[in-house]
């Protein structure tokens, strides 16, 4: 049996004239911990955007546990739906409920649980990413930063999904949230097997938690692996993005 | 996949569960009131994930206090789920009745708003008088460019609409006024009855009704979403004054397009009124003109333009106080929007009926 959990093969996209994607193809498989990674304008949230169906490419194949995502009925696709949590960049956090109930949503909507229930495995959800309890009843534009986050995390992992799209996990947080965040959504992924595929230019997420690396440049995949077998390739982008982080190393040590 | 089932054994006191447990799950539970659950057995447990894990944990211990079942045969991954849950259990179960107000406290609540909106308001009024007399001081500050564009569109934009709509009154009020005068034969005075109405009333009470949903609802939504994006902090970090960027530029646009609005108002529904007086009226437009010119006052038409610039300020000053007024949430910009078109209808309403009454008082 095929054990990809998602598959993208040949797809090219194209963007008000620009060609962003040229027969770009990857895989990942169950229970990979994946970072995208690519400079500004490389089609990263893009490509993102397109394997969670919400934009479609121009050409190409796209599926999730081996169902396509572009060619699937609307019924298919939101039982395809209800098996991947999504992570936005500023959290996309329903700005008029509850914490509490901005968790609960996922649940109200495909279960048929009664709402108390929905929200006592809402409030779990909030206990598992590390937030206090007395955080249900507040409203996200009271929360911080990092707690928002944690929050938009509980929202995609209240129905228990298999897979994990984030998007810019660590952005906008300081370093030390950044580092607890990291090691949250590791310790989840190990927990409760889950495939992790996030979008970042956290070079400190792709030291600390990163099984394998994907490179996008110039509308494909210019490479895939762990960070050592990365520096090896020889491209421009990829020796000045890893060289920020060399010089950064050996000012630390030259103190 | 199998589906979810659990059942009691009485002898072992054990719930034992077998298939795949998700949220959907809950419905297969059994009714354990009264029953000790001592043993949790997971041997047919095909997939378990947290939501499965609570689920049955909390229908094994429903208390805090109670002991922890033992969990048996299940699978060591299962198990894992146990491990992450457990410790949340009691916590999570824990029913939180939702806050009640009694009438005491939503009545204090609703009179603390309605002061804080008045003292805010007039707080508004205040920094908007201190920018109005810096730029008389520093008239080289004046925002020409986003005064022409507000210019363009509150007034151009709102042509087509004021023209169509004041048409439209005007057919209707001479169509309804005509069926009652042809009953005594004073068909002419049609004329009298279609300016005294247009002029005075209707065009200027309607173009403000069509500027406060139109232009009012636009400024508070667009001042709240720059209030959300943190456009107008940027604006004051930059060492300007949101007031004199956007509130003042508004304001005047508004005091300039409505005059002009309510006189093509006036215009669309005497020609309304016109064109059915010559088909239902035998009124040609020919002697409609020259009624119009022997009994049309000039100050007719000065009332009813005198009353624009006193809706354009309540309509802009409500409009742009609301927009500051917004939290940082998109609820907000919804909930202040609509403020500002329902405080702006009252405000046309009752400044409409303190013109009629004064007008009359003082015999104009």
């Amino acid at each position: 049996m095929n054990d990809n959990v998602i598959d993208v093969r040949d797809v090219s996209t194209t963007l008000g004239g620009h060609s962003i994607h040229r027969d770009l193809s990857l895989t990942v498989a169950r229970g990979e911990v994946i970072a995208l990674i690519g400079g500004s304008g490389t089609g990263k949230s893009v490509l993102l955007r397109e394997i969670i169906g919400l934009l479609r490419p121009q050409a190409g194949h796209i599926e999730l546990f081996g169902q396509s995502v572009w060619d699937s009925t609307p019924e298919q696709m939101n039982a395809l739906r209800r098996r991947f949590g999504v992570l936005f960049q500023d959290g996309a956090l329903f700005s008029s409920m509850t914490v509490e109930d901005n968790v609960a949503t996922p649940l109200f909507e495909h279960t048929d649980l009664p709402h108390a229930t929905c929200r006592q495995l809402a409030r779990l959800k909030l206990a598992l990413v590390g937030l206090p309890l007395d955080t249900a009843s507040k409203r996200p534009s009271a929360l911080s930063g990092g707690m928002r986050k944690r929050v938009a995390l509980a929202r995609a992992l209240a129905l228990d999904p298999e897979l994990l799209f984030l998007d810019e996990p660590t952005s906008g947080l300081d370093p030390i949230s950044a580092r607890a965040f990291d090691s949250l959504i590791r310790l989840l992924a190990d927990s409760l097997g889950l495939t992790v595929f996030l979008v970042t230019h956290d070079l400190d997420t792709l030291f600390s938690i990163i099984d394998r690396v994907i490179v996008l440049s110039n509308g494909s995949v210019l490479g895939s692996g762990t960070v050592a077998e990365l520096k090896r390739i020889d491209d421009p982008w990829l020796k000045d993005y890893f060289a920020a982080r060399a010089s950064e190393e050996t000012m630390a040590h030259g103190n | 996949m199998a589906d979810p089932r659990a059942h009691y054994d009485e002898e072992q006191g054990a719930l034992i569960a077998s298939g795949v447990w998700q949220a959907e799950a809950a419905a297969a539970l059994p009714d354990l009131a009264g029953k000790t659950v001592r043993v949790l057995d997971g041997a047919g447990v095909t997939q378990l994930d947290t939501n499965g894990a609570w689920l049955l944990l909390t229908a094994a211990r429903p208390l805090a206090s109670d002991p922890m079942p033992e969990l048996r045969a299940f699978q060591p991954r299962h198990l894992a789920m146990f491990d992450l849950v457990a410790p949340h259990t009691a916590a999570t179960a824990r029913h939180i009745a939702p806050r009640r107000e009694g009438m005491r406290a939503l009545t204090g609540r609703g009179t603390l708003s309605l002061w804080r909106n008045l003292t805010g308001l007039l707080a508004f009024i205040g920094h908007l008088a201190i920018e109005i007399a810096d730029l008389v001081q520093h008239p080289g500050r004046w925002r020409w460019r986003e005064f022409g564009a507000q210019v363009r569109d509150i007034f151009v934009g709102a042509i087509p609409i004021v023209t169509g709509m004041l048409f439209l009154l005007g057919v209707v009020f001479a169509y309804l006024l005509g069926d009652q005068a042809q009953q005594f034969g004073a068909n002419i005075f049609v004329v009298d009855g279609i300016l005294m109405a247009i002029l005075r009333e209707i065009s200027p009470v309607i173009v403000a009704v069509l500027v406060a949903g139109r232009t009012g609802a636009a400024i508070t939504a667009q001042i709240g979403t720059m209030k959300v994006t943190e456009e107008i902090d940027a604006i004051t970090t930059l060492g300007l004054s949101p007031l004199a960027v956007l509130v003042i530029p508004r304001m005047l646009a508004l005091l300039l397009a409505m005059p002009l609005l309510v006189f093509i108002g006036n215009v669309a529904g005497v020609a309304g009124g016109m064109l059915v007086a010559q088909q239902q009226l035998d009124i040609s437009t020919h002697m409609f003109m020259d009624r119009m010119a022997d009994v049309l006052l000039l100050k007719t038409l000065l009332v009813g333009l005198g009353k624009a610039p006193v809706f354009a300020i309540f309509i802009a000053l409500i409009a742009c106080r609301m927009g500051f007024a917004v939290t940082r949430d998109s609820r907000s910009v919804g909930t202040n929007t609509t403020s500002t078109v329902v405080q702006s209808l009252v405000a046309i309403i009752i400044l409409n009926a303190i013109f009629a009454v004064a007008f009359v008082q003082l015999g104009i």
